[in-house]
């Protein structure tokens, strides 16, 4: 499945949820949810089964909290649609490659500007995260304490985030740097190393989706 | 848009999802999860915070797919972060915890419709718990969703305003004056 172009991947975890709302609840919502738990499972069970626990682990407190909410038909026909969402999106994280959709966008011919920034936030949140841990490592050391009073989280809260924020924002200056000396800004086309092979009867299967949605949709408001 | 600009989205994104570990540690009931946003759209204007508040939107879908309909939030607070920029409300925290207040109100109002009729109601527990405190106070479904929104965004929203012009006063006047708003956000123009 992983060897389906990104956008098809991209294709299929949108149309599963654009179903879900579109069609009848809670038939719809929840032969919707059933395809979506069943996708992962179509390459590699053993692989899928992960995949789907996940999911169903994910989906489980909208269960609970609809119930908690709604009645039993609401909490069905609302239930079916949000597993749809949570299992395709969960899915999708599953399969799709952040290196291969960049890969697509350039040889399709988007900016690179887009394919930079969706690449390097990626790759940004992670390294910030982990300086965000050893900032509050590092201040608990010097004897900040995160509790007590709210004014007290609060005055502790500030002592967190500023050097993270501050420090990253200095870090903008060296990825300029970094950019204007690979080019970025001489709005130059880059050619994409090994841009993922795009087969026809794919462009023809997401064009049919596509227009599957449409008519669903207007069979609907109809 | 300048490469500067373009280096500051993901910086600003990454800034946005890594608080949460800041938050976790002093144990309060706040996401945060606007504060790239606001700070992109007062240093360099609301196109790139819209673009901030969009990919922030988009990478917090790769964890829990249910942020995505509220990507339309992420859009009015840019906006309303760009009005307050070029008014100057960040020039110290009597100006900017009003604004954020303010904005709390817009958000929950903006979050409440897509709550309701998508979700139920139910996009985090702690939403879905003080909606059912709002029925359980005999408001009706629509009123007790707005309380659960209300109860989460106001505070946040305050203090992610109040964050975020602590950070515009604690930058250097030569960083801040290499973004175009930067400098007018915090009344020193």
């Amino acid at each position: 499945m992983s060897a389906l172009h990104p956008f098809s991947l991209l294709a299929i975890a949108a149309a599963l949820p654009a179903f879900a709302w579109i069609l009848p609840a809670p038939t719809g919502g929840l032969a919707t949810a059933g395809l979506a738990l069943m996708l992962p499972l179509v390459p590699d069970p053993r692989w899928g089964v992960r995949v789907v626990r996940l999911a169903l682990l994910t989906a489980a407190p909208f269960w609970l909290f609809l119930r908690l909410l709604h009645d039993g038909p609401t909490t069905v026909a609302i239930g079916g649609r949000i597993t749809t969402m949570v299992a395709s999106f969960v899915w999708l994280v599953a399969v799709l490659s952040p290196d291969r959709l960049v890969e697509a966008m350039v040889a399709r011919g988007w900016s690179l500007a887009v394919a930079y920034v969706f690449a390097a936030t990626l790759s940004a949140v992670p390294v910030l995260k982990a300086r965000a841990r050893r900032i509050v490592e590092a201040q608990r050391c010097r004897g900040l304490s995160p509790r007590g009073s709210v004014a007290n989280r609060l005055r502790a809260l500030r002592a967190l985030a500023l050097p993270l924020v501050l420090s990253a924002l200095h870090e903008v200056d060296e990825r300029t740097l970094a950019l204007e000396t690979r080019g970025l800004g001489a709005g130059v086309p880059r050619t994409p190393l090994a841009a993922p092979p795009d087969r026809p009867a794919e462009r023809v299967a997401r064009w049919a989706l596509l227009l599957l949605c449409l008519a669903a949709l207007i069979w609907r408001l109809a | 848009m300048s490469v500067r600009l373009l280096a500051l989205i993901p910086v600003a994104v990454a800034i946005s999802l890594a608080l949460s570990a800041a938050v976790d540690a002093v144990a309060l009931p706040l996401f945060l999860d606007t504060t790239g946003t606001i700070l992109a759209t007062a240093l360099a204007g609301p196109v790139v915070g819209i673009a901030v508040g969009v990919l922030t939107s988009a990478v917090n879908t790769l964890r829990n797919p249910t942020f995505w309909p509220f990507v339309v939030v992420q859009v009015i607070v840019a906006l309303y972060a760009g009005l307050a920029a070029r008014a100057g409300l960040f020039r110290s925290l009597k100006t900017a915890v009003p604004t954020g207040l303010g904005l709390g109100v817009i958000a929950s109002l903006t979050s409440t419709p897509i709550s309701y009729f998508v979700f139920g109601c139910t996009t985090t527990g702690g939403i879905a718990l003080t909606t059912a405190l709002g029925r359980a106070l005999g408001l009706p479904p629509l009123g007790a969703c707005f309380f659960g929104s209300f109860v989460s965004d106001f505070g946040d929203k305050a203090v992610t305003f109040a964050l975020v012009a602590a950070v515009l006063h604690a930058l250097p006047r030569r960083t801040a004056a290499r973004f175009p708003l930067a400098l007018r956000a915090i009344g020193a123009t």
